[in-house]
């Protein structure tokens, strides 16, 4: 590894502990069902080059370089973290000290040593962005590589943005490991939108790291639909960090034949008055793995917290697996959380009422796992991702039921 | 149309037809009454292709097919439809949405060219008028939150939109008050035509005051122990099923 191209200690310091630690392996609790372990082995290029794509859409992250195209809605700034620390003495002074995060594994290490720029989309305040800002994060390398990116999105108060992010891997790309991670600041009265779209290559393992820090009276509303890749992890963290904040946390995944999908949600109420909603459903097809680890932490100081979860799977398929593991740490006494999964088949009273309607088996699976999914998202209010969402869905049940 | 020859079937271990015979022809309206645990319901699932049910012995012949080979959807390309005792509440499908797949993979099944969305609102509307059934009640997901008249009406709106050659009604009247059983059986009457037959399958005879009866027939243990015309629904009425069980010498 590029030890001694890395600038500052910091970078050092964290590439030490990741070299001490490795990719994380099925020993690491956190990581029972979802190892890493075989990335140790491989002879991987670290610092892969750019592409040079160019698109109409506004926000790029090609093999971890970041970048911005065409014109910055007005009250937005899209700069380095250190030119927006310069600009932000007060965030700069307490960076150090912000919230810890929970799950510190050697991913973020490696993250830090190696990640080749780190941005800041910057939303002003009382800035409310019209249209939505979409994020292609793109990854294609010559050689089997592992890519690091950051990102950083700082919503001042008041302020509005949407965010929908596509992950794709291009055609003609060497296996890939790609290592994302993103701090979301949303402060007081600002509002989030943000949908991740995943669909990546068979030869991808995306491991997304997802830290979002709310303070009172903002709201999040988050969507994770996760479509293809060999491996997918979604590591999201809510810090609920102030007054009736409302984070909305939403998840689809449907893996198919070897694939895995790892959902692990934390959302940790540390002030009275908020709620938080989780929404996660799953459709596993062929041999496919889903995981989902729902973490609640309720603080003693978050009196009158309102937190639920609720995650439910279906198994399309008599050879896939799902791994449910809901955790909930309630502190504070003058709650209402409820927490729930469910995995299970599908209903065979209702196929069998809709073949004696003249339905084929495989439509009527199809259509009853559509339902099943639609829930999640019909609660995406961009049309356009609706819309996409919605196609790449059908296609991939259909396609596999069809097998 | 219906050829039913020595059919016996079984749930598990539980033998339940042990020999059915019934001949049905086009134009024809068949009865089937019987007392609870007589084996009605299994008939009608059995002949829709429940696959709880494990076919022992004898044969279906469907205009000429070997019904018992093909698989459900099959069946309903083929003409066959049943109206559910207890239908199906499916989240998250609308009748409509599911109907427009049901209809278009039945013509393709017969090699008609598909419907578009307008020849369906067309369709539907029409059909719609047949049990007084409003789209909104389609639109929702089926039979959620229905009432029992809902549901039944529904089936029939459905028998209305698939058009059948044989339907089989199975217990449409159970769970219904007067008003909503008239209307269900003025729907079905509507659909009758000398090219369909229907089979209703009944506890009492009050549904049959509506939808008058060619053929009743007894089913008691299995079998078919009795058959008759119309007025033997009334006899049933009044006498209940014992002088036919004691006839039997049981």
């Amino acid at each position: 590894m590029l030890y001694t191209e890395l600038t500052s200690l910091a970078q050092k310091e964290a590439l030490d502990r990741f070299k001490a630690k490795g990719f994380p392996t099925n020993k690491w609790e956190e990581w029972k069902y979802a190892s890493l372990k075989s990335w140790n082995e491989k002879d991987l290029d670290w610092t892969p080059a750019p592409l040079n794509e160019t698109s109409s859409a506004s926000l790029q992250t090609q093999n971890g370089n970041t970048s911005f195209h065409g014109a910055l809605p007005a009250g937005v700034e899209f700069i380095s973290f250190d030119a927006f620390l310069a600009a932000n003495p007060t965030i700069a002074a307490t960076w150090e000290q912000r919230l810890p995060i929970l799950d510190q594994n050697s991913l973020y290490d490696l993250n830090t040593a190696l990640v080749v720029n780190t941005l800041v989309l910057w939303v002003k305040a009382g800035v409310s962005v019209d249209q939505a800002i979409t994020h292609d994060y793109i990854l294609s390398v010559a050689k089997a590589s592992a890519v690091q990116s950051r990102l950083i999105v700082y919503l001042e108060a008041d302020a509005s943005l949407t965010l929908i992010e596509r992950a794709y891997t291009k055609a003609d790309s060497a296996e890939v490991l790609s290592n994302f991670v993103q701090e979301i600041y949303v402060s007081e009265k600002a509002n989030l939108t943000y949908v991740k779209e995943q669909d990546l290559a068979q030869n991808t393992t995306h491991i997304d790291h997802t830290f979002i820090t709310q303070l009172s009276n903002s709201q999040v509303d988050l969507f994770t639909f996760s479509l293809n890749a060999a491996y997918l992890r979604n590591n999201l963290h809510f810090y609920s960090d102030g007054e009736k904040v409302v984070s909305n946390l939403n998840g689809l995944y449907v893996p198919g034949e070897d694939q895995l999908m790892d959902s692990h949600t934390v959302v940790d109420h540390r002030k009275p008055n908020s709620e938080s909603h989780e929404l996660y459903k799953g459709v596993l097809l062929g041999n496919a793995t889903g995981v989902f680890n729902g973490k609640i932490f309720v603080r003693p100081d978050a009196q009158k917290t309102n937190a639920f979860q609720s995650c439910k799977n279906v198994l399309a398929s008599t050879r896939a697996t799902m791994n449910t593991k809901p955790q909930l740490e309630i502190w504070a006494d003058d709650v209402k959380c409820s927490h729930g999964t469910t995995t299970g088949q599908l209903n065979e009273e209702a196929l069998f009422y809709l073949r004696s309607r003249g339905i084929s088996l495989a439509n009527a699976r199809t259509l009853l796992l559509l339902a099943f999914v639609q829930e999640v998202i019909d609660r995406v209010t961009h049309e356009e991702t609706k819309l996409r969402l919605t196609d790449k869905i059908i296609t991939k049940i259909q396609t596999s039921l069809a097998i | 149309m219906l050829s039913i020859k020595n059919l016996q079937a079984r749930i598990g271990e539980k033998e339940i037809l042990k020999g059915i015979n019934l001949e049905i022809k086009a134009g024809e309206v068949h009865a089937i009454m019987g007392p609870n645990g007589s084996g009605k319901s299994t008939l009608a699932s059995v002949l829709a292709g429940r696959e709880d049910y494990e076919v022992t012995g004898g044969s279906v012949e469907f205009f000429g097919k070997d019904l018992l080979d093909l698989a459900p959807e099959e069946r309903a390309a083929e003409g066959l439809f049943l109206a559910f005792q207890y239908p199906v509440e499916i989240p998250g499908v609308s009748t409509t949405n599911f109907m427009k797949s049901a209809v278009n993979e039945i013509r393709k099944y017969r090699g008609e060219e598909p419907l578009d969305a307008v020849q369906f609102l067309k369709m539907f509307k029409e059909k719609m008028s047949y049990v007084n059934i409003d789209q909104s009640l389609l639109s929702r997901a089926l039979n959620e939150g229905f009432s029992g008249g809902e549901k039944k009406r529904n089936e029939i709106f459905q028998m209305a939109v698939l058009e059948p050659k044989l339907a089989i009604l199975d217990e449409t009247d159970s769970g219904l008050d007067i008003d909503a059983l008239r209307i269900v059986a003025e729907g079905v009457n509507k659909l009758k035509s000398p090219d369909n037959a229907t089979i209703v399958v009944t506890h009492y005879q009050r549904l049959l005051d509506y939808i008058i009866p060619d053929f009743v027939h007894v089913l008691y243990k299995g079998k078919i122990v009795k058959s008759g015309g119309k007025e033997l629904a009334l006899e049933l009425e009044e006498r209940g099923y014992d002088w036919i069980i004691s006839a039997l010498g049981e």
